[in-house]
């Protein structure tokens, strides 16, 4: 199980490497990242069926928690750090004259991804959500124009101020428990910190790592880097990096923080996301900023689902979030040739077919048209809403059902201009090969999500009852302190 | 006499009040990237007073003599940590605030946000997002600002 750290440090090493073989062979060091990425996604895969029921921590340098650091892999943190090789991979920078440093940036954001989805400690998820965070503002200026190098600075003084927010927090639940481990916070948490020191640090917590969550209030950020950056770039932080964001939030809620205000501050703030995403998305006149507002809104509906109490809400949450996870990158790589206006857009169906196709397909998943799995993850999050019978909670039903028509609305008309027959022959430039096959295989994935969705659900259901146990974690990392 | 603690916690409650305030209220660039600093440096200085106590000696054994009161050294070892991060992000900070500047010729944080929905604005081929609900005296006055 000692390759679990291998998750982190191949990616890592190849990427401080990269320079160096390049200057032995341009060739070796161009397929040197993607195939490492191979390589991780390869081990990653073959721990999956090991792990099972049971949850592994490991030490690393053998030293015990809580002075030790340990990595702990449930099934839930094994897919994020899975998604993660995996969605670098598929997402891969493309050829430009900077490939070298983006790759660089590139294999480190997978390193520092699959360490902040493994980690099981406080302060290790603090340093690896810096690390992202540090890469991605040079993954985003790679396009070195005025707008983007603006767009950068913004974006990282809203995510500096949500790190030192988060790393605030930190110290006070340092303060009262003496400790940064998570299983071992968990043990403490229900007498040091369940008091107002402790919701502080969570809300203090939630701001912060919200921040690459599009959380509500600490989103700004989002329609301008989604519309200056690389797409690839944008589909790789809307699809994968927001959720390692919300996996670290479950976590702390789960083990830490689990008190009915915590879940009502998260609520809140979901429903806020829905309803300005939404309406910012509606009102939208660009396919990338409609595309970025957008999963501003299906990230708050993830964040009402996480606040549902117990298993149901780690099951609901998890849906949304891994279908949200295929969908999100795929319009992002249909955006590289459809920038720009939606007027523009009209007729593109003849230049591209199977790209328009597609986007018909996502966006009916998105909305949650039934046979597609996007309808079966609402439709768990908004049974479970109602089954809670607290006003709040069906305030929450009702937004994303909102939520969900205005979806309808914008993403058809766009859709529905596709088909139009345009009398300018100004179409949009037909998709490359790369980006649509991309494409296209993430859209396989909904597909076969669709026929496959009940065996889907039984195992979305596992892995969502074992990261809602705080007893195992507890007992995984650290067998002999259990109460 | 002040207790020490308290001048501590309120220092570190200060600059993280500081650094909020020169965020969310300054309109110039470095201002606001200072005001980054400083909060980051009261989370610091929190995080350091977690485990503070009154006269507690380094954690360091010298000629097998052990100290009656240690402070605790992992949160300095944390900070210090932290501190690197957040030095290696203020640089990165200041020299992308440059560019702006270069680009711009401006470090008005409002300023520069105009500048960029107008670039974004431009490669989209869109008017700006606001300018068809402005009153014509404010679009005008926009038109003359952006040529």
């Amino acid at each position: 199980m000692n390759q679990l750290a291998l998750l982190v440090a191949l990616p890592l090493i190849t990427a401080f490497l990269l320079p160096v073989v390049n200057r032995v062979s341009t060739l070796a060091a161009r397929w040197v990242g993607p195939l490492v990425l191979l390589l991780t996604s390869a081990i990653g895969i073959s721990l999956w069926p090991q792990l099972g029921d049971s949850a592994v921590a490991v030490e690393l340098g053998g030293f015990r928690p809580p002075l030790g650091i340990s990595l702990y892999a449930d099934r839930m943190a094994l897919l994020f750090a899975l998604a993660t090789s995996i969605g670098t991979l598929l997402l891969w920078p493309s050829r430009g004259e900077e490939w070298l440093r983006q790759s660089t940036l590139a294999l480190i954001l997978a390193a520092s991804g699959s360490g902040l989805a493994l980690s099981g400690d406080l302060f290790n998820i603090y340093v690896f959500y810096e690390l992202v965070a540090v890469v991605s503002y040079g993954l985003i200026a790679a396009r070195s124009s005025a707008g983007s190098f603006a767009a950068t600075l913004r974006y990282l003084i809203v995510s500096s101020f949500g790190a030192a927010l988060a790393l605030t927090g930190i110290a006070l639940v340092y303060q009262a428990t003496g400790t940064l481990n998570l299983a071992q916070l968990s043990r403490l948490a229900p007498t040091h910190l369940n008091n107002l020191q402790g919701l502080s640090a969570f809300v203090l917590m939630l701001i912060g790592f919200g921040v690459k969550a599009e959380l509500f209030p600490v989103n700004t950020w989002v329609p301008e880097v989604y519309a200056t950056a690389p797409t690839r770039v944008s589909g790789l932080l809307a699809g994968v990096v927001s959720k390692l964001a919300l996996l670290i939030i479950v976590r702390l809620l789960v083990l830490v923080f689990n008190q009915p205000e915590a879940l009502t501050v998260m609520l809140v703030l979901g429903m806020l996301g829905v309803v300005t995403g939404e309406l910012a998305a509606w009102r939208a006149r660009d396919f990338n900023r409609m595309i970025a507002y957008s999963s501003i809104g299906q990230l708050g509906i993830m964040f009402i689902a996480f606040s549902i109490p117990g298993e149901a809400g780690v099951f609901a949450g998890l849906a949304v979030a891994l279908h949200h996870l295929v969908v999100k990158p795929a319009m992002f790589l249909l955006a590289e040739r459809w920038q720009g206006s939606l007027h523009r857009l009209a007729g593109a169906a003849r230049t591209s077919p199977l790209g328009a196709a597609l986007f018909v397909l996502l966006a009916l998943s998105l909305i949650g048209v039934p046979p597609l799995p996007g309808f079966w993850a609402k439709l768990l999050v908004m049974v479970n809403l109602m089954a809670q019978e607290n006003t709040l909670y069906m305030a929450g039903a009702w937004v994303i059902m909102g939520g969900a028509a205005l979806e309808a609305n914008y993403l058809f008309r766009v859709a529905s201009s596709f088909y139009h027959r345009s009398d300018e022959q100004s179409s949009p430039a037909a998709h490359r090969t790369r980006d649509l096959a991309t494409a296209s295989l993430l859209g396989a994935g909904l597909l076969a999500g669709a026929v496959l969705i009940m065996p889907l659900a039984d195992e979305i259901e596992g892995i969502a009852s074992q990261a809602a146990s705080k007893n195992r974690y507890v007992q995984t990392v650290n067998p002999e302190v259990l109460p | 006499m002040l207790d020490t603690g308290l001048v501590l916690y309120s220092g570190a409650f200060g600059l993280i009040l500081i650094g909020i305030a020169g965020i969310v209220l300054s309109s110039h660039l470095v201002r606001i990237i200072f005001g980054v600093a400083l909060l980051e440096a009261g989370a610091n200085l929190l995080l350091l007073l977690a485990t503070w106590h009154e006269g507690a000696a380094a954690p360091i054994i010298v000629a097998g003599r052990v100290p009656d009161r240690m402070a605790d050294p992992v949160p300095q070892a944390l900070v210090l940590t932290a501190i690197v991060i957040g030095v290696g992000i203020l640089a990165l900070a200041l020299s992308l605030a440059l560019r702006v500047q270069r680009a711009y010729g401006t470090l008005d944080m409002h300023e520069v946000r105009r500048r960029m929905e107008q670039d974004i604005a431009g490669e989209a081929g869109i008017d700006l997002p606001s300018s068809s609900h402005a009153p014509a005296a404010v679009q005008t006055a926009r038109q003359e600002g952006g040529a």
